[in-house]
């Protein structure tokens, strides 16, 4: 007798991995679009279904295989489920029919691959779903054929395949020390291993390229904005994630301090945060400023995953924390990307909510009150404070945070800015509709009801920041506003001249 | 004799016996030709399936005669020899068929079937052979059989190759003589045995031995096409589709690659090899080939030619994982020799496919081809990220069992060259994929035909897609009893505990 979970973990791989089969009959493809939101439909029951606890051994599979979901999994499952099926909703009216079955059968292969990667717990068929996201996803990335989408393209290729080099090098050397086939096994066969800093150095390069890690981040503001917008949302909302995931099950977090990579990655987190957003405020195109907003957004995971490495006492908190910050970032970024491809209502009361509506998933982003935002924001606030770490940096991280959540607000303002200037006034399809409003309903409702709770840091429901939170909360953002409000008033009188 | 002992025989005559058949069948015979063909193909798989069962279980099938004093003809079934049999079975099926349809209204047809399974009897010799002198006779008449092969379409660029191809081949065979006799004089007439024959051997011979191992694999590595010996694979790939695919997956680079496993297994015993200090040697040499023809492959506008170097380097990899000395490394060799077979077969009749059906033959000529064959296309592409050990597919498991072997006696130098050898594949079969989907159709395919219903004729269709799906499975159910790892893995194991 098998489980349920087991059924349907299989459904929740199998149908998107076999759903490419119906562009065999080229009659279907009216069909293929209308499948695309059902195809995470199994991998949302089972994220919100079921307990985690079960697994799905597979002793046939590659070096055997292991499939399961723990309470970390379960989130990344979550949000990969969700994010993929609002784009879906969205994508069935957004696609043209320029070639939409090749692009059917792309989204259904990175899709498979992405909640795959999530629920694998041995190193072969976690690799395979990795591998297959990857290659997968160029063909998200360069589907609309322009120039630009292909030089996108050949950028990401190159760079992917250096990532998935270093990633099978990496598990190659940390499945030998482990003499283990078993994720779970790597972290503290790493930490023990004689060759252990070659192996932490080639993991965290080659998921740092998926994660959009400063220096290796390049293809990345080159890739999510060319692709079609139902796709960038995936990319820069849950593919993205897959780099972090990567890291969390194969470095040897909570097993000994490693302040030299932890270090690193604290200071590549914040290059990232700081640096992403510097950059993106020059960015023209709105697509463009919110993938320099995901590094800016990956870049604070990134220093949490250090602060991690570096405190092994801290790790298993900072892990929910940052899974937990995944989660929102997630929704909101998804949400974001998929604002920039609808068009505005004409009367002035409908334009306004419509305005709210694609700003305040922004505002949640630079922790507003009330948002998942601010619980995300929050949650690292006590997790990385200062008097709780143990290792030498850890006085300069809360600065940084603020740094950080200035920077992100600067560039939701841009992206406002820019979009102001592009979008249309007219009809949206009503499937589009559909899609970017639910993305926006997950962001800012459902979010509250999803298992993210946070042992000891946050409590749920923490609908009502205390009063010194919410002064935390939000003075970063009043400096924003300034400096938005500086730039305004700078560059008017800069026309005028 | 009994049963056990006829099955070999059986085996090898299914097509020695199709051979002769075809040779006297008329050329407008077309129907009985093909029936006579299927027929033995898929009666030698079943004698093939028979004998995997029964050594599986330790049964001994073989026959052997003394020819003159001294020197004895040993068929034997080992399961080295049932993975090298088991391929050539399955492939020359799926093979025939394709070459029904490729060569349908072709001359000479009858004269191509001939040497065609003639060629494949050569492979089953070579498969079954139970010492290095009936090995060495089934080498050089498979030499024999694939020159008219080769040289089938009779133009002038086919019978240099042919020419190149003899020269190189039939030298070789004289250098692989040589060693062999010289072999027989220092220790006499030596059956292929696990473990080998020199593990406590006098020191005396060890200077003899050496040389002759440097001899052996310099005669086996011209079929191996091993760095520098391997000119003539490129120069072969204009023959036939099928005839490549036979060539590089199957008989000929195969033949190559099984006699140096056996020398290093069967013959000297890997304990001994690595006394001898032959083994590192060999492993750089493999190596240096996988790089340098991965290299040579990025500069070839011909997509056969690219794959003919592309075959230079996988075979290499068998090479290279017998010369670690571990158990575990080796597993990674011996899959490989099945692994790259159902890949570069793949590959290669779907070249054919797109030359026949569109009459493409360089790559710049296959934008949006994809689109026009997705069947076909479909099964390239698989192929290619197989090669390039793309996972969950055959190459991967190939690379990372022979990873994890190479690490496992702390020779990390190894996965530098098999990362290195993927970024190369990579950058060689990438842009060709990304030809397939994602550029537009030129405005007419340079020679269109047109089949009905499907993309291509049938006959030409199905063989790769299936190949391709076997791509597929052997790394999915890698772990599954008779996988192509899980058979290394016995081999093995019957090698390093004799």
């Amino acid at each position: 007798m098998m489980l349920p979970e087991s059924v349907l973990v299989l459904m929740a791989v199998c149908l998107p991995l076999l759903y490419p089969a119906m562009a065999l009959h080229a009659g279907w493809v009216r069909a293929m679009r209308y499948t695309l939101p059902v195809l995470p439909l199994p991998a949302l029951v089972l994220a919100l279904g079921s307990e985690p606890g079960w697994n799905l051994e597979m002793p046939w599979l590659l070096n055997g295989g292991l499939w399961a979901v723990d309470g970390m999994r379960r989130l990344f499952l979550l949000l990969t489920a969700v994010l993929w099926m609002v784009a879906g909703i969205y994508a069935v009216g957004y696609l043209t029919p320029y070639h939409l079955r090749r692009f059917c059968v792309f989204w259904g292969l990175t899709l498979a691959g992405n909640l795959g990667l999530t629920v694998a717990v041995d190193i072969g068929s976690f690799y395979s779903f990795f591998a297959l996201m990857t290659f997968a996803g160029y063909g998200l990335v360069v589907h609309e054929g322009t120039n630009e989408a292909i030089r996108a393209g050949r950028v990401y290729l190159v760079m992917a395949v250096l990532g998935e080099m270093a990633i099978l090098a990496g598990l190659l050397l940390a499945s030998a020390a482990a003499d283990s086939q078993m994720l779970a096994d790597l972290p503290k066969a790493i930490a023990e291993a004689p060759r252990r800093d070659l192996i932490i150095g080639l993991l965290i390069a080659g998921f740092g390229v998926k994660a959009g890690l400063p220096l290796l981040h390049f293809w990345l503001p080159l890739a999510h904005p060319v692709a079609p917008t139902p796709a960038s949302a995936v990319l820069s909302g849950a593919m993205i994630k897959a780099g972090l995931l990567g890291w969390l099950v194969t470095l040897p977090f909570g097993e000994i301090a490693q302040p030299g990579w932890g270090t690193l990655m604290i200071v590549a987190g914040a290059l990232g945060s700081i640096g992403a957003a510097v950059l993106g405020v020059c960015q023209r195109r709105p697509k463009a400023v919110l993938a320099y907003s995901s590094i800016s957004q990956m870049g604070l995971m990134v220093l949490m995953a250090g602060a991690a490495l570096a405190d092994p006492e801290r790790a298993s908190v900072l892990f929910s924390v940052i899974a937990l910050y995944a989660l929102h970032h997630g929704f909101a970024k998804g949400s974001l990307f998929l604002s920039a491809g609808v068009s505005l209502p004409a009367g002035w009361m409908q334009r306004a909510t419509a305005w709210l509506l694609i700003a305040l998933p922004g505002l949640s982003l630079a922790g507003l009150p009330f948002t998942s935002g601010a619980l995300a924001k929050l949650a690292m606030k006590e997790g990385l404070s200062e008097k709780m770490l143990d290792f030498s940096l850890a006085g300069y991280l809360s600065p940084l945070m603020t740094a950080g959540a200035v920077a992100t607000l600067l560039l939701v303002f841009r992206y406002l800015w820019t979009l102001a200037g592009k979008l249309e006034t007219g009809r949206n399809p009503p499937m589009l509709a559909a899609g970017w409003l639910a993305s926006v309903a997950m962001s800012l409702v459902a979010f509250w009801w999803m298992p993210w709770e946070v042992e000891s840091l946050v409590k749920s429901p923490l609908w009502l920041p205390a009063p010194y939170q919410l002064w935390a909360l939000v003075w970063p953002m009043l400096i924003a506003v300034a400096l938005a409000a500086v730039a305004l008033v700078a560059s008017r009188l800069f026309k005028q001249r | 004799m009994t049963l056990n002992a006829w099955i070999p025989v059986l085996a090898l005559m299914t097509s020695m016996i199709a051979s002769l058949v075809i040779f006297a069948l008329p050329e407008k015979g077309y129907r009985l030709r093909t029936a006579v063909n299927l027929g033995a193909a898929l009666l030698k798989l079943g004698l093939v399936v028979v004998m995997v069962w029964g050594v599986f279980r330790g049964v001994n099938y073989g026959v052997s005669f003394t020819m003159v004093p001294g020197v004895t003809f040993v068929l034997k079934a080992d399961a080295f020899s049932m993975m090298f049999a088991g391929l050539s079975a399955v492939l020359w099926l799926l093979t025939t068929i394709y070459a029904v349809g490729y060569l349908e209204d072709s001359p000479n047809r009858s004269r191509f079937f001939g040497f065609f399974s003639l060629c494949v009897a050569s492979t089953m010799g070579i498969a079954l052979a139970g010492n290095l002198f009936t090995f060495f006779l089934f080498y050089e008449m498979l030499t024999l059989s694939t020159y008219p092969l080769v040289v089938h379409r009779g133009t002038e660029k086919a019978l240099k190759a042919g020419r190149t191809y003899v020269i190189y081949t039939l030298t070789g065979g004289a250098v692989l003589l040589l060693a062999i006799a010289w072999l027989h004089g220092v220790a006499g007439d030596l059956p292929f045995r696990e473990g080998g024959h020199f593990t406590d051997s006098d020191p005396d011979i060890h200077r003899s031995l050496t040389l002759i191992f440097i001899l052996l694999v310099a005669g086996l590595g011209v079929k191996a096409a091993i760095f520098p010996l391997h000119g003539w694979l490129p120069q072969a790939m204009v023959a036939p589709a099928p005839v490549s695919a036979l060539l590089h997956a199957v008989a000929v680079v195969k033949a190559g690659a099984f006699g140096i496993v056996r020398v290093v297994h069967d013959i000297y015993g890997v304990e001994a090899s690595s006394a001898l200090g032959l083994l590192e040697p060999l492993a750089w040499l493999a190596a240096f080939t996988i790089l340098y023809a991965s290299v040579r492959a990025l500069w070839q506008v011909d997509l056969k030619r690219r794959l003919a170097f592309s075959t230079v380097s996988q075979v290499s990899y068998i090479i290279l994982g017998v010369s670690i000395f571990g158990p575990v490394a080796a597993v990674g060799g011996l899959v490989h020799l099945l692994h790259q077979g159902i890949m570069k077969i793949t590959l290669f009749f779907c070249a054919g496919n797109y030359a026949e059906t569109l009459g493409i033959h360089r790559i710049d000529e296959m934008d949006g081809a994809g689109r026009r064959m997705p069947g076909t296309s479909v099964a390239f592409t698989i192929g290619a990220f197989g090669m390039i050990g793309a996972p969950p597919l055959a190459g991967f498991i190939t690379k990372w069992t022979m990873g994890s072997g190479a690490l496992a006696v702390n020779m990390d130098w190894v996965v530098v060259v098999l990362v290195t050898s993927s970024l190369l594949n990579a950058a060689y079969f990438l842009p060709v994929l990304y030809r397939l989907w994602f550029r537009e159709p030129e405005a007419a395919w340079p020679h269109e035909r047109q089949w009905g219903r499907l993309e291509t004729s049938a006959w030409l269709f199905w063989p790769p897609l299936l190949t391709a799906a076997m791509t597929v499975m052997v790394g999915v159910l890698a772990s599954l009893p008779f996988s192509p790892l899980s058979w290394a893995e016995l081999i093995v194991l019957r090698e390093y505990s004799p």
